[in-house]
Formats: structure tokens, sequence, C-alpha cells
């Protein structure tokens, strides 16, 4: 009895202060956490709506997906329809992360309708070197990824930047974070079109 | 009666001057290296942190002030490192909710805000000593203090690594048909040690002269 007498003696500033600064957190949480949410969608949407030019409006296909990242955790991610003016479903649009030279990347990947093609990838957030492994955000490496059918991409030394195959021209002086985008587009675009197909959401055939 | 206000303006001044030049954080503390050296690449991002220190030193400052009789010494540390990271915390989310492209850039050292020497210093050198209303300006001192210390930074290196300042271009990039080579260099951390380094044997020198004069 005498020693919890004396903890809370010792203590009980330490637990009347944590309780306010408890309660200020949660009402500051409370009170921008809608804004957070609405930052990130908003980013998500600049980015898919440049690589989808006809999409007007994104619906949630799958409400978090689940697949699994290249180190085999868990991961979750809003599989989004992209839907044009009339009402017809003109591409795919998901986010996915991998890591990169610096830090993890994390990038939105829009694929085509049929789940054929891909549209082109963004970068939601990334920590690559500045003037190096940053410019995997230049549009001289990220038009490579528009068009190129959405199968095993290999990432190659020299070749043809603007030929529209499966070889992914690096950037010198860059080649992890080149090689890092190159591994995520190919580590998720497989899982996210099983998960379409499974749901009936895109035809088996192809 | 006015004597005793002038004795209290002098013991304002006195105090906040400490922050701007005499004490400065970065250049005579050596203190809170850690985001100087990261986040100094361009001015926005060194501004928009040297804001969220001086918000979290301010607040924390006049939270140690207020209990500061209330202190056991040997919990006064846990008591700071508790009221630091709650307004940390706010700070954060401030960013993410209104400046979302700067907390992208600052990335983790917005959280690594809580481990900033500069702001544990001054809760135990001052705010835990002194009335609020010294703490408070105290605050304000070494906050503007760091804040423009690292705007400086930012200025020199990003004015070399890009020819711009505040993202406006300056100088003529030799890209765009101009003479300026921009030095990649200092947009790495190489740029930030050599900078740093420049500016703390220039402020040393300028003392030296100072004290012999």
């Amino acid at each position: 009895m005498f020693r919890i007498k004396h903890f809370i003696k010792q203590s009980w500033l330490l637990i009347v202060v944590s309780f306010f600064f408890g309660l200020l957190i949660a009402a500051a949480n409370a009170a921008w956490e809608g804004k957070i949410q609405q930052n990130e969608e908003d980013k998500f949407k600049s980015i898919a709506r440049e690589m989808l030019a006809e999409a007007v409006s994104f619906e949630t296909a799958i409400e978090k997906a689940e697949l699994e990242s290249a180190k085999g955790k868990k991961f979750k991610t809003d599989i989004k329809k992209a839907i044009s003016a009339d009402g017809k479903c003109v591409g795919w649009a998901f986010s996915c992360e991998g890591s990169g030279f610096a830090d993890k990347i994390k990038l939105v990947l829009t694929v085509n309708a049929g789940f054929g093609k891909i549209e082109g990838f963004g970068v939601l957030s990334s920590n690559e070197t500045p003037g190096f492994g940053n410019q995997i955000k230049n549009p001289y490496y990220r038009n490579q990824f528009i068009g190129v059918p959405a199968e095993e991409l290999t990432l190659v030394k020299t070749g043809q930047p603007e030929k529209k195959d499966n070889e992914i021209v690096a950037i010198s002086g860059a080649t992890v974070s080149s090689e890092a985008v190159v591994k995520i587009i190919n580590h998720y675009v497989e899982q996210v079109k099983k998960q379409l197909q499974s749901k009936g959401l895109i035809s088996n055939d192809r | 009666m006015t004597d005793n206000s002038k004795v209290q303006a002098g013991v304002y001044k006195e105090t906040l001057f400490r922050g701007l030049w005499r004490e400065n954080p970065v250049f005579r503390l050596l203190l809170g290296m850690c985001p100087t050296l990261a986040v100094t690449v361009a001015v926005k991002p060194a501004l928009t942190m040297g804001l969220s220190v001086i918000f979290v030193l301010v607040c924390s400052n006049i939270v140690v002030s207020i209990i500061r009789n209330l202190l056991k010494p040997h919990l006064r540390i846990l008591m700071f490192t508790v009221t630091i990271a709650t307004f940390v915390t706010i700070a954060d989310l401030f960013l993410k909710a209104f400046v979302p492209e700067m907390s992208e850039r600052l990335g983790p050292y917005v959280p690594l805000i809580i481990v900033n020497c500069i702001i544990i210093c001054r809760a135990e050198a001052c705010a835990s000593k002194n009335s609020l209303a010294v703490s408070i300006v105290d605050a304000l001192g070494m906050g503007v203090g760091f804040t423009l210390t690292l705007c400086i930074l930012a200025g020199i290196r990003e004015i070399l690594s890009t020819g711009a300042i505040f993202e406006i271009p300056i100088l003529n990039i030799q890209s765009q048909g101009g003479w300026f080579i921009p030095w990649a260099a200092m947009s790495m951390p190489v740029g930030a040690f050599i900078t740093l380094g420049l500016m703390l044997g220039l402020v040393n020198a300028i003392t030296k002269r100072q004290i012999k004069g």
C-alpha cells in the first residue's frame, strides 16, 4: 500500500499531463484527419488522371485488396476503376510500393481497361538522390512505360527508349532506382490482374 | 517601478538576441545538426522545418515553465520528452493536412524534431528555471536563430545546386542557354557538410575579430 502511494506521489504529474496531451493529440487528429486523407486521395487522383486522360472519376473496385509485397509481407491497397465521361471503364489505377535506393518508393500504376497495356506510372512519394535516382520522375524515363504490354518488364543498360516493348532502358547513374521501379511494377501488375480476374472484373482469357 | 521595468525589458532583449547570435543553436552550440544537414537542400523545406521548430519550442517552453515547480528532478527528462513529442505530433499532423507537399519532402525529419537537442536543451536550461515570459522570449530567440541559420545554409545550397532561390530562378542555367553550371554536389550531403563547415569557420573568424576589436 505504501509503495503504491509512493509511486503515485512521484508520478501523478506525468499521469495527469499525459492524459491531457493524449486529449490534445486526439482533438488535433479528429480535426485534420479528413483533410489528410483527402490530400492523399487528391494526389493519387491527379497522378492517375495524368496518365488516364479520359478518366473523369474514380471508383473503388476492390477495397483494400490483399497483395503480397516483395518481402513476402501483406500489403493492402485500393484498386480503383477509372470511369470516363460517358460512364465507360477506361482503366485501372492502384498504388504500390517497394524499396528504392534510399527509401521506399511509392508509385501509382495505371493499366488500361482490358489489363493488356500499362498506361504509365507516377511517383506518389520517394526519397531518391536528387539529380540521380529522382530522375525516375522525369518524362524521358516514365514515357518508356506508356503503352507497354502488362507483362514481365526487363531492365537493360542500352537500348531504344522510344520503342514500346518490355525492355526498359535504365537511367545512367541510377541503376538501383530504375531497377526498383521495374521490380515494383513486375511484382504487382500480375497480382492485381489475378485479383481482378477472380472478382470477374476483367476477362480471364488474357 | 520604471527602473524595474527597464531591467525587465533588458533581460528580454538580452534573452532574445542570445539565440540569434551569441548562443546561436547551430553556429555556436552546434545543436540540431541532423535537421541542419538534412533539410537544407532548398529554402522552402528549411523554412518549414524552422517554423515547426519555433512552434514546438514555444509550446514546450510554455508547458515546462508552467509546471517547473512541480517537476520531480528524476522524472524531468521524461516530462520534457512527453511534452515535446505531443507538440511535434500536432505539428506533423498540421503539415500533413495543410502543406502536404512540404510534409512529404521533409519526410521523417518532422517526427525527428522530438529528439532535436535544441528543444530539450532549452527546456532543461531555461524553461525549467525561468518565468513564463522569459521562457517564451527565449524560445522565440532560439527558434528564430535556428530558422535563420537554416535558411542561410539552404539559400547557399539551393542557389549553387539549382541556380534558383525559393524556387525562383536567379542564375541562368546552362541547360537553358545560360552560363551557370549547377553544382550537383551541393544538393547532396557533401554540400551540406562543406557549407556548414565554411559557415562555422566564417562565424569563428568574425567572433575572433570582434574580440580583438
